[in-house]
């Protein structure tokens, strides 16, 4: 077998930048093009392209460690390809690929067509290289590439005021957090004078001045809390996820999140890992605090929504509480791994779960029939398929043995036993307990409750039927298929 | 030993004196002429469109801005590889020193091809504005 | 390939029969009769197979589907073991399904029954579960077999859902053999966690590393290592077990007191009732006794619970069959009667006998079942004996097979019954005489129920007979009986001939009288020599060392020396069953036969009543555990209610104060945010010393 260049491992990476420069090129030689067979499917093939280059190094080994032991890195130790970069380019690519199928309906009709597959390719760029970054700097601005084009996406619909206002809302909130993690980045140099994970891990011993320390890693949590929607950085979420085209609202609150999770991943895990650091700052125990707030915060809030994405936004943002015990039951010993490979499984299955659900109610907002529980009478009468499919990914939200989300919080509580941190399982159980309540009264609504008089739904959009049936398939999948996520993941959080 | 904090909190406290003497101290100061022409914005020889209190840039600005702002970094990055890139192309080979460079001008130049192509340099004259030029010249 | 890569099938078959009566049925010529029929055939040629393939001396023991991996202890898995007693059982359980289904042909398609395919879809799944059940290689799949098996006679004897009867009769048959599954689970459930510590495989049945064996070790070596036994002794503990798991064995088996659902499911159709009793359902109870036999062995407590239970059963069961008018609940008592027997043989050490009796009686009852199904189609449904008589004459078939079946029953020699039933009291009474203490006396006073009980079997089934075939007809419809076609005469001939010979494969008798060899069970259970089945540790010859040498110490003891003991034996239970006949001839062999059972008075009441057992169960259910149910209802909707609803109401406050933080401001999302930065960096900056 030819043996490929050293900087093709990142190919996942650059496969969507140059889909997505292939779209703005489409898009100079036919402005406003509404040839939307052509768009989506040349952003869906550059992201199906971009996910099977992912799995195809991830079966081929290419994030495992050479023989000298060494990982492939590139650009002076910039970028870093292993399992988890590779994992979470995977997660990407097929949030992409089923948001890319969705819109084809979705976006039929819509103006800015072009630009909106282009900047949702880009932002995906931005996340995939987020997976593969090796230093803060190149961090910050995979992070910036990724949200950038997420605040012009909320706001694609113009007309829309409330896609408007959510736009505009995310975008100051993420300036603000920006900030804050820019000025994190920039203490965290001063203390250590590096910016690469592994110097900086290198260069934090003792002699640390611990001021300068402390302030720059709680301002990089909050960068990263934004980018995650945890508490209190989780304010624009709702709103964001609200306002913006379901579409939309499914790619961030998918592939965002767990964006902002291996960013959280590797600069917690690799490079302020240690004694050192943990005497100055616990940030353990700020992970624990923001796990257990942004829990109750998410599941409460959602519990009381009328509005279904709203709740699906708040439950978002419960689950970002779900997967940052990831990080915050990590203890130095060697429950590490698994902590870690947990989190990133709840995330991969979420990433299905989650999508499908939004891009159900994109599915509803294509067929215009309301957005409260109300407005969900009896759609079971009208598609079963649809319905089934919905079913499907909240009960595998609410973790019932249904989908994937069964095992992944199964293994978040495991770990959280693992390591000994039994207050997080308790809350893990307890807020499970309380989705429950609301996720089914979404069922309730679709399958026993009697259809208000006139629903009648007359086209079934092939795009985002496909979509959502894909994403109820993979997630049901995942159920019987769990081993072979959980070892990738386990595999690729022991590399760290 | 004195605590290191102490200094910062005192350069803080200089930073913020400064500029509040320096308001204050003028405000004593200068002679209070109110005008209309004051009030308006400069928008570099533009007629402003709305009122002073509520500062409206033309969008078009920012449209610029934003180009200005790619191009301007592309000269700091292209002007350190032209210094060097006799003796690089020397010890490298074009394969590390030309082709990454044109790589990068090549999106570039796919990016303002993109920028062109949807008007984002053409000029065009708000309504609104245009109305306001004409009031003002009757 | 060996006959053993097929013995999958044999289950499979009759399921996959059930699947083609359900889905297809509605379109097949006979509704799914001719499916069930080539699969149960089908199993039958593979179980024939199988069955010379035991007898050339080979065995099967393997795992072949592991549902559920363990790590680092044990599987569960779908296995199949196939030994001498697996191999027969099989025999018994396909030749009767087969027979049953052809039978049905003549019972439900000529009737013109609706709902046929659901009908076929039942037998067939029935059928396979219960060859599911006959080979399982583990406690844990046999049980699951078990529970499938219960559902599929919930099925069926419901199969008339319309009427008033044959749901409630379903039902209870469901809910009594359910109470005794619970002991059962238990058991399983206790049997994988004292035994996953010493084995690897803590739940199979045979071979080294089965609980049995281990128990065996336990107990008899001392190695107790691994085992958790609950702070009991070993043999507390196992004692224990073994009752949990009985308690599934005396639901399904219908022993005293669990026995009560038995006569009610006399509602099914009757070709049902013949598979129920003669192979499948019941069968089950008492084949799960003889598959783990090597547990049961071990302990004398359970041995003599069996036994007790089985003779006192025995004799109960009979006493209610006196009085009955009905054709079918004569032989629904008989049934739990013979079943009472296999237990005391069980009981009492006589394996053999066990397994012998449940062959023979596997075939006359289902003679029987047959026969009256015919005399029920002929009589145009009606099933009350005293609106029968003089069908002797106009349905000679069914007339001889019936009564052939009905010798056989009553232990006349030579038919079936008598080998089998006279084997069964013979083990008891030499075991009874022979082992030491308590244990022996339980066996004497279990063998006298047994043989009291042989009287009232002979009276009760020739009481059905001469009422049933003799004398004068009683009413218009039986002096005009409808006529029955081949698929109904075929099965009842082939039945015929069998329950007068059956007895023949084991004559232990008269090999001790003359020598012959002609104990073939006996040799077949024995396991032919140096085959592989001593590995399994499941043959007789393990039992009897077991027996003898464990802590039941099970010895033979023959008072007037080994012939005269053994004739004595036969002498005696032959003369009370003939006493029996006699007894019923005299009183009803007469042109115009009178209810002499009323002279009985209160005592008839009381039988008629079945001892008020119904009504003391019924009692218990709603006198003690519904109150209970209530009080726990009560408990369970205020306080575990009340806290859930008020920890959800309280999660909907505060959710509703978790809403409000969301202004909708964007200048407040941004104090927020700072507050709460600046807020967590005083905090830890002040926890962590930097300032």
């Amino acid at each position: 077998m030819v043996q490929l260049p050293t900087w093709t491992a990142l190919s996942p990476t650059l496969l969507l930048g140059l889909t997505a420069i292939v779209l703005l090129l489409v898009d100079s030689i036919d402005p406003d093009s509404s040839n939307n067979e052509l768009l989506a499917g040349v952003a869906g093939l550059g992201s199906i392209a971009a996910a099977a280059t992912s799995v195809w190094f991830i079966v081929a080994g290419t994030g495992l460690p050479a023989e000298n032991g060494e990982l492939i890195s590139l650009f002076d130790d910039q970028l870093v390809v292993d399992q988890m970069a590779l994992f979470f380019s995977f997660l990407v690519a097929s949030v992409l690929t089923l948001v890319v199928v969705a819109s084809y309906d979705y976006m039929a009709d819509k103006a800015r067509q072009a630009k909106y597959y282009s900047l949702t390719v880009m932002a995906a760029t931005g996340m995939s290289l987020l997976g593969s970054a090796n230093g803060l700097a190149v961090a910050f601005v995979a992070l910036e590439l990724a949200s950038l084009p997420s605040y012009a996406l909320v706001a694609i619909l113009k007309t829309n005021k409330g896609s408007v206002e959510a736009a505009l809302k995310y975008f100051l909130v993420g300036a603000l957090s920006s900030g804050v993690f820019l000025y994190g980045i920039s203490l965290v140099y001063g203390a250590t004078g590096s910016l690469q994970f592994d110097a900086v891990a290198a260069a934090l011993t003792d002699g640390v001045p611990a001021g300068i320390l402390g302030i720059g890693v709680l301002m990089i949590v909050g960068g990263v809390a934004f980018k995650t929607a945890s508490v209190p950085f989780h304010f624009w979420a709702p709103e964001a996820y609200e306002g913006a085209p379901a579409p939309i609202s499914a790619f961030l609150s998918s592939a965002s999140k767990a964006a902002g999770f291996v960013l959280a991943f590797r600069v917690f895990a690799t490079a302020l890992m240690g004694d050192a650091v943990l005497a100055v700052v616990d940030w353990v125990l700020v992970f624990q605090v923001l796990a257990i707030v942004t829990m109750f915060v998410g599941n409460f809030a959602a519990a009381t929504q009328e509005n279904v994405k709203r709740m699906l936004a708040y439950s978002s943002v419960g689950h970002a509480g779900y997967v940052l015990i990831g990080l915050a039951a990590l203890t130095g010993g060697s429950s590490d791994a698994y902590v870690l490979g947990s989190g990133m499984m709840h995330l991969l299955v979420y990433g299905f779960m989650n999508t499908g659900a939004f891009l159900f109610i994109a599915l509803v907002e294509y067929w215009d029939i309301g957005r409260t529980f109300e407005d969900y009478n009896g759609l079971a009468t009208q598609a079963p398929l649809a319905c089934a499919a919905m079913t499907v990914f909240l009960f595998s939200l609410a973790g019932l043995p249904i989908g994937g989300g069964f095992f992944s919080k199964f293994n978040l509580l495991m770990a959280t036993v693992r390591s000994g941190t039994w207050f997080l399982g308790a809350a893990l159980i307890v807020n499970s307990a309380l989705s429950l309540y609301y996720y089914t009264r979404v069922v309730k609504a679709m399958w026993i409750e009697e259809p208000a008089s006139g629903l009648e739904i007359e086209r079934y959009p092939i795009g985002l039927y496909t979509a959502v049936l894909v994403a109820a398939l993979v997630t049901v999948l995942l159920l019987p298929g769990f081993d072979a996520v959980s070892q990738t993941a386990e595999t690729a959080a022991s590399l760290l | 030993m004195s605590n290191p904090w102490i200094a910062i909190g005192a350069l803080a406290l200089v930073g913020v004196l400064i500029p509040l003497s320096m308001i204050s101290v003028s405000a004593l100061l200068r002679p209070s002429v109110p005008e209309q022409g004051k009030r308006a914005t400069y928008e570099s020889g533009e007629i402003p469109t709305g009122s002073s209190q509520q500062i409206r840039f033309n969008i078009q600005y920012y449209m610029v801005a934003l180009l200005f702002v790619v191009f301007d970094i592309e000269t700091v990055l292209i002007f350190p590889w032209t210094v060097i890139y006799r003796d690089a192309v020397g010890a490298l080979g074009y394969e590390q020193v030309l082709f990454p460079m044109l790589l990068f001008l090549g999106v570039l130049v796919a990016g303002l091809a993109w920028a062109w192509r949807n008007g984002a340099v053409q000029w065009v004259k708000s309504p609104r504005a245009t109305r306001q030029l004409s009031t003002n010249n009757e | 390939m060996t006959a053993f890569d097929y013995a999958p099938a044999i289950a499979l078959l009759p399921f996959v029969s059930f699947l083609v009566a359900l889905f297809g049925g509605q379109y097949l010529p006979k509704k799914g009769a001719l499916a069930g029929i080539a699969a149960t055939a089908g199993s039958l040629v593979l179980s024939a197979w199988v069955a010379l393939t035991v007898a050339g001396g080979q065995t099967y023991n393997e795992a072949l589907y592991t549902f559920t991996a363990g790590l680092e202890t044990f599987d569960l898995h779908l296995g199949i073991l196939i030994d001498p007693l697996t191999a027969l059982m099989l025999l018994i359980v396909s030749f009767i399904a087969l027979l049953v289904h052809v039978f049905s042909l003549g019972y439900m398609n000529d009737e013109g029954e609706t709902g046929l395919p659901r009908y076929y879809a039942g037998l067939g799944l029935f059928t396979a579960s219960m060859l599911g059940f006959v080979y399982a290689d583990n406690i844990l799949m046999a049980f699951m077999f078990f529970e499938l098996v219960g559902l599929c006679s919930y099925l069926l004897i419901g199969f008339n859902f319309r009427e008033a009867g044959p749901p409630s009769a379903a039902k209870k048959a469901f809910l009594v053999t359910r109470f005794g599954d619970y002991f059962f689970l238990i058991g399983v459930v206790g049997i994988f966690v004292t035994f996953a510590g010493a084995t690897q495989t803590p739940g199979l049945f045979a071979g080294e590393g089965s609980f049995p064996v281990v128990a065996e070790h336990a107990i008899v070596d001392g190695a107790t290592e691994g085992l958790n036994t609950f702070g009991f002794e070993p043999q507390t503990w196992f004692t224990i077990l073994g009752l949990l798991v009985l308690g599934g064995v005396m639901g399904k088996s219908a022993q005293f007191p669990l026995h009560t659902w038995l006569p009610d499911a006399m509602e099914g159709p009757t070709p049902v009732s013949a598979l129920i009793h003669a192979a499948t359902m019941v069968a089950a109870g008492v084949y799960l006794v003889a598959r783990m036999y090597g547990f049961y062995a071990l302990t004398p407590t359970t041995l003599a619970v069996i036994a007790l239970v089985g003779g006192f059963t025995a004799l109960f069961a009979a006493t209610m069959g006196v009085v009955k008018q009905e054709l079918k609940q004569v032989l629904a008592y008989s049934t739990i009667s013979q079943y009472g027997y296999m237990m005391l043989a069980l009981g009492s050490g006589g394996y053999i006998a066990a397994v012998f009796h449940l062959t023979t009686h596997a075939v006359f009852k289902a003679l029987l079942f047959l026969g009256a199904g015919a005399v029920i189609i002929a009589m145009h449904h009606e099933e009350n004996m005293w609106e029968m008589g003089g069908l002797k004459d106009k349905m000679p078939v069914t007339y001889y097979t019936f009564l052939a079946g009905s010798l056989a029953l009553a232990g006349i020699v030579p038919f079936a019954g008598f080998w089998s039933k006279d084997e069964v009291l013979y083990e008891a009474l030499i075991h009874g005489f022979g082992t030491e203490g308590g244990l022996g006396t339980v066996f004497l006073v279990a063998y006298a129920m047994g043989l009291l009980a042989v009287f009232f079997t002979g009276f009760y089934t020739f009481r059905m007979v001469y009422l049933t075939f003799h004398g004068e007809a009683r009413t218009e419809t039986a002096k005009k009986p409808h006529g029955v076609r081949w698929n109904v005469k075929g099965p009842l001939a082939v039945l015929g001939i069998l329950a007068t010979t059956i007895g023949f494969v084991n004559l232990a008798p008269v090999k001790k009288l003359t020598g012959l060899e002609v104990d073939f069970l006996h040799k077949w259970l024995l396991g032919a020599e140096g085959s592989g089945w001593e590995a399994l540790l499941t043959g007789y010859e393990h039992y009897e060392h077991v027996l003898h040498d464990g802590p039941a110490h099970v010895l033979v003891g023959e008072p007037l020396g080994a012939t005269g003991t053994l004739i004595a034996s036969a002498l005696l239970s032959l003369g009370l069953a003939v006493a029996g006949v006699l007894a019923a001839r005299s009183l009803y062999k007469v042109p115009e036969p009178v209810e002499h059972t009323d002279k009985l008075g209160s005592i008839k009441t009381l039988l008629m009543h079945n001892y008020y057992q119904d009504e003391y169960q019924v009692w218990l259910a709603t006198g003690f555990t519904y109150p209970l149910s209530r009080a726990a209802d009560k408990f369970d909707q205020g306080v575990i209610d009340g806290v859930v609803n008020g920890i959800s109401s309280v999660s909907l406050f505060s959710g509703s104060r978790v809403r409000r933080l969301q202004t909708g401001v964007v200048t407040n999302y941004a104090l927020f945010i700072t507050i709460a930065l600046v807020v967590l960096l005083v905090v830890f900056g002040l926890t962590g010393g930097w300032f």
